[in-house]
């Protein structure tokens, strides 16, 4: 069954139809009658921002060279269409075949951000699908989940059949491998589910229970099958130079967030910031060589004539043949009339130097991020940079011209005093004294300052801190607004609180929120990482009606000793590390970049570091 | 370097991108086929490529034009069979023109455009639609609202000179109607003004998510 026709007389009447066609260049379409798995990718949030993230375009990529699989893409409809869908009774389906939902073999959706589970809810109840794996028989697809927030998916627990933890390359093709066995032998779905488990890096939550103890901490987290791993490890893929790489990658017929050829020159990262999960979770830092980046540059920019090209990793100025590397592209990107668009750079004569030549007399901004504003701060998170990194920076870009700077940075850090906050207002000013200093003048000189508020993640050295309260973070937006206001040239923006305390109990959570969640969606939440369409009182509403405090979660401080429910997760990075890590910043002492020498995260008893103590 | 038009078709659910993604599309498909457009000078070069009318979004066209200028040239029929080779579908290249080096753009020569206007509409095999198009072009004046694109007022204006040609017939199930419509900078009547006020004088009930607009035909003066 396809919703073409019906589809069709819905089009007129929404907003930004083409983000419902598909059809675009470079979509795979294949024969279903020669497919035994047909999976669908589904992400929780409109198309536009879907298809900015690079890991679509990998898994879709992969998936469709497998002869039995198609892959199709879901998104989450914008309100307009949700409704037509509604009034009218049609199902969510996906943009290849227009096939609803229910159809599909197993339904993959990609975890990002805290705030987005509300859609998956969102979606299941559009796709007319139940929600929780229990009310789920064999007819349904099954329901999964992988990305970043995998390595704490228990306030998705119940819903989820199975999640993918760490890297998707390999375990995806195997998962649909198993599942075309298990459709042709025709056994149940606990039979299915029972392979799984024994699949490394997969995740049955259903074969685990977690006890809690009167306090509402977990006692025991209970197993129910013996195959299943006691911890179950995350898939690293270990050399990502030789791993599959999307060069004709989908090219979007209306605007995305980012309409670029994108390169993921390495995954990992090796600077050990605290308060950062992406830093944990894709570890080692593996690389792809100059020579392979350059090539698959050329091919995707030849397969999707693509105007811009940009790098991915967590921090580009990390890869061991940068300079190099990027000469070359720029080459390669003047040749081609396309632009170069290189994120997260360290602010080093090198990155000036290259910024000064892609971007010229047309300077876009600079955006830069100390976290923190004391040094003591900064020792705490073990952000590694200095007062004087800073303002030698910042010099060097006014000193080029540049003539918008914004500067990013987090409150609610652990330790934080407001003599920190003072900090980033020294830094503020010091700024725009520097650029009088060197320009002589004080007018077009804008500086922006962005404050993030703190969230405690998973599986970092910092999970068991609490996080501030709302009432503390509006004490500190307020003191920072009130003293920098009076700095000319300066402007201030802060996240709202909302949003960072809902992250804060999803982030840390465990499975009695699925309710809580479930309950939110029926309650109309849905878009929650969208300022306009969050609805944080009916959260509340949820969270009272379903008897959870989520400040148990958000406000807690938990003891090295507690069971924390994302224990079940093996990062590889072991526990004994993070305590090490999280006592050495009560002592504010700072570690060290594992490129000059291992800091013993325990990850190289897993898989060889290539790149520890390479400097 | 060289000048060309192409004349293309835009068919099926590829009707709801814009003009702008349109632009957007047609400049990455050159560059995937190696044809190297001339760039404007300036601090922000963009290609030299425009196409003659923007087509509403929803409406399909089976005879659009796209002119642009290249660095090398290139036989016509080699244009046409490279951009094929990559188009998405829903778009397809018909012909290609070699065009004057210098010369009005075809924006600036577009004159009229036909159009195909299909309405739904139950039990319209009895109705004398040619007969109602021809009472309604025949009145002195027709006057419609318009909004403003300045300003987004309302302003009553007579589209009767604006209109070349307009025939109608029914079928079973539907109306059809085709109208040769002013099309242009100059000036330019848009078919959705045609089909309210048509429908409005002869008292016909649609739905707009319903109907189905083609453009068929642009007329160029030269």
């Amino acid at each position: 069954m396809t919703l073409s026709i019906q589809l069709d007389k819905l089009l007129m009447r929404v907003e930004k139809p083409g983000r419902y066609i598909g059809g675009e260049l470079n979509t795979v379409k294949k024969d279903l009658s020669n497919i035994r798995t047909r999976f669908g990718f589904a992400f929780p949030d409109t198309y536009e921002i879907g298809m900015s993230y690079l890991g679509l375009q990998i898994i879709y990529h992969i998936l469709n060279k497998v002869d039995s699989v198609y892959c199709e893409r879901i998104f989450a409809p914008a309100e307009d269409m949700e409704s037509l869908l509604r009034a009218e009774g049609l199902p969510l389906f996906t943009l290849e075949t227009k096939s609803p939902i229910r159809d599909l073999d197993i339904l993959g959706f990609t975890l990002q951000y805290e705030l987005s589970y509300s859609n998956i809810v969102n979606m299941l109840n559009l796709g007319g699908i139940p929600y929780k794996s229990k009310d789920r028989d064999a007819s349904y697809p099954f329901i999964a989940a992988g990305g970043p927030c995998a390595f704490n998916s228990e306030p998705l627990a119940e819903i989820l059949d199975f999640i993918m933890v760490g890297d998707g390359e390999e375990v995806l093709p195997q998962i649909c491998e198993a599942h075309k066995s298990w459709k042709e032998s025709g056994s149940d779905k606990e039979t299915f589910l029972r392979t799984l488990a024994e699949i490394d890096g997969v995740y049955v939550p259903k074969f685990y229970t977690p006890v809690y103890n009167d306090d509402g901490k977990i006692i025991e987290i209970k197993k129910n099958y013996d195959k299943a791993p006691d911890r179950v490890e995350k898939r690293i893929l270990d050399d990502l130079d030789l791993a599959e790489f999307p060069e004709k990658t989908i090219v979007p017929l209306i605007e995305a967030v980012h309409d670029r050829a994108v390169i993921e020159i390495f995954r990992g990262c090796t600077r050990g910031c605290r308060f950062c999960q992406a830093g944990i979770i894709y570890r080692p830092v593996r690389e792809r060589t100059k020579e392979t980046i350059k090539n698959m540059a050329l091919n995707q920019l030849a397969e999707t004539g693509h105007e811009e090209l940009s790098l991915l990793s967590l921090s580009t100025s990390d890869h061991s043949q940068i300079e190099p590397l990027v000469e070359e592209l720029m080459a390669i990107c003047k040749e081609n009339n396309v632009s170069l668009s290189l994120p997260s750079l360290r602010l080093d004569s090198f990155s000036f130097k290259v910024l000064q030549d892609i971007q010229g007399y047309k300077k876009s901004g600079l955006t830069f991020a100390p976290e923190a504003g004391s040094q003591r701060l900064r020792d705490v998170i073990n952000k590694t940079i200095t007062d004087d990194d800073i303002y030698n920076g910042m010099e060097q870009a006014i000193r080029l011209g540049w003539t918008s700077i914004k500067l990013y940075f987090m409150i609610g850090l652990p330790t934080e005093t407001y003599e920190d906050l003072d900090g980033i207002v020294e830094i503020a000013k010091n700024i725009t004294a520097i650029n009088y200093n060197v320009t002589g003048k004080r007018g077009r000189f804008n500086l922006s300052v962005s404050v993030s508020n703190f969230v405690p993640k998973a599986h970092t050295p910092f999970q068991w801190v609490p996080q501030d309260t709302a009432d503390t973070f509006h004490k500190k937006h307020q003191y920072l607004r009130d003293k920098l206001k009076s700095i000319k040239g300066v402007s201030f923006n802060y996240h709202g609180t909302d949003p960072s305390h809902l992250e804060a109990v999803f982030a840390r959570g465990d499975r009695r929120l699925c309710d809580t969640l479930i309950k939110a969606v029926e309650l109309g939440c849905k878009f929650d990482g969208w300022r306009e369409h969050l609805k944080y009182d009916i959260w509340m509403k949820a969270f009272l009606e379903t008897g959870i405090d989520p400040d148990f979660y958000a406000h807690r401080e938990r003891s090295y000793d507690e069971i924390l429910p994302w224990d079940i997760i093996d990062t590889g990075v072991t526990k004994e590390f993070l305590i090490a890590e999280n006592n050495k910043s009560l002592r504010e002492e700072q570690s060290s970049d594992c490129r000059l020498s291992c800091i013993g995260c325990g990850i190289n008893s897993r898989v060889e570091c290539t790149m520890e103590g390479i400097k | 370097m060289s000048r060309y038009s192409v004349c293309f078709y835009k068919s099926g659910y590829i009707r709801y991108i814009s003009h702008l993604d349109l632009l957007r599309l047609f400049k990455r498909s050159f560059k995937r086929v190696g044809i190297k457009l001339k760039y404007s000078q300036g601090f922000n070069p963009h290609p030299k490529m425009s196409f003659a009318q923007p087509l509403s979004l929803g409406y399909t066209s089976s005879s659009e034009y796209l002119e642009f200028e290249t660095i090398d040239t290139y036989p016509t029929e080699t244009i046409v069979n490279k951009l094929n080779s990559s188009m998405p579908e829903g778009l397809g290249i018909l012909s290609c023109e070699e065009l004057p080096a210098s010369g009005k753009s075809l924006a600036a020569m577009t004159e009229t455009a036909d159009y195909e206007i299909i309405i739904p509409a139950k039990n319209v095999l009895n109705q004398d639609i040619s007969g109602l198009i021809d009472k309604y072009i025949s009145q002195n004046e027709i006057m419609v609202f318009k909004r403003q694109k300045k300003g987004g007022k309302d302003i009553e204006i007579n589209i009767k000179p604006l209109i070349f040609d307009i025939e109608g017939e029914a079928n079973e199930n539907q109306i059809l109607i085709t109208a040769k419509l002013a099309a242009g900078s100059s000036s330019n009547l848009s078919p959705e003004l045609v089909l309210a006020s048509f429908c409005n004088f002869a008292e016909i009930q649609y739905d707009r998510a319903q109907v189905s607009i083609k453009r068929t035909a642009i007329h160029f003066n030269n």
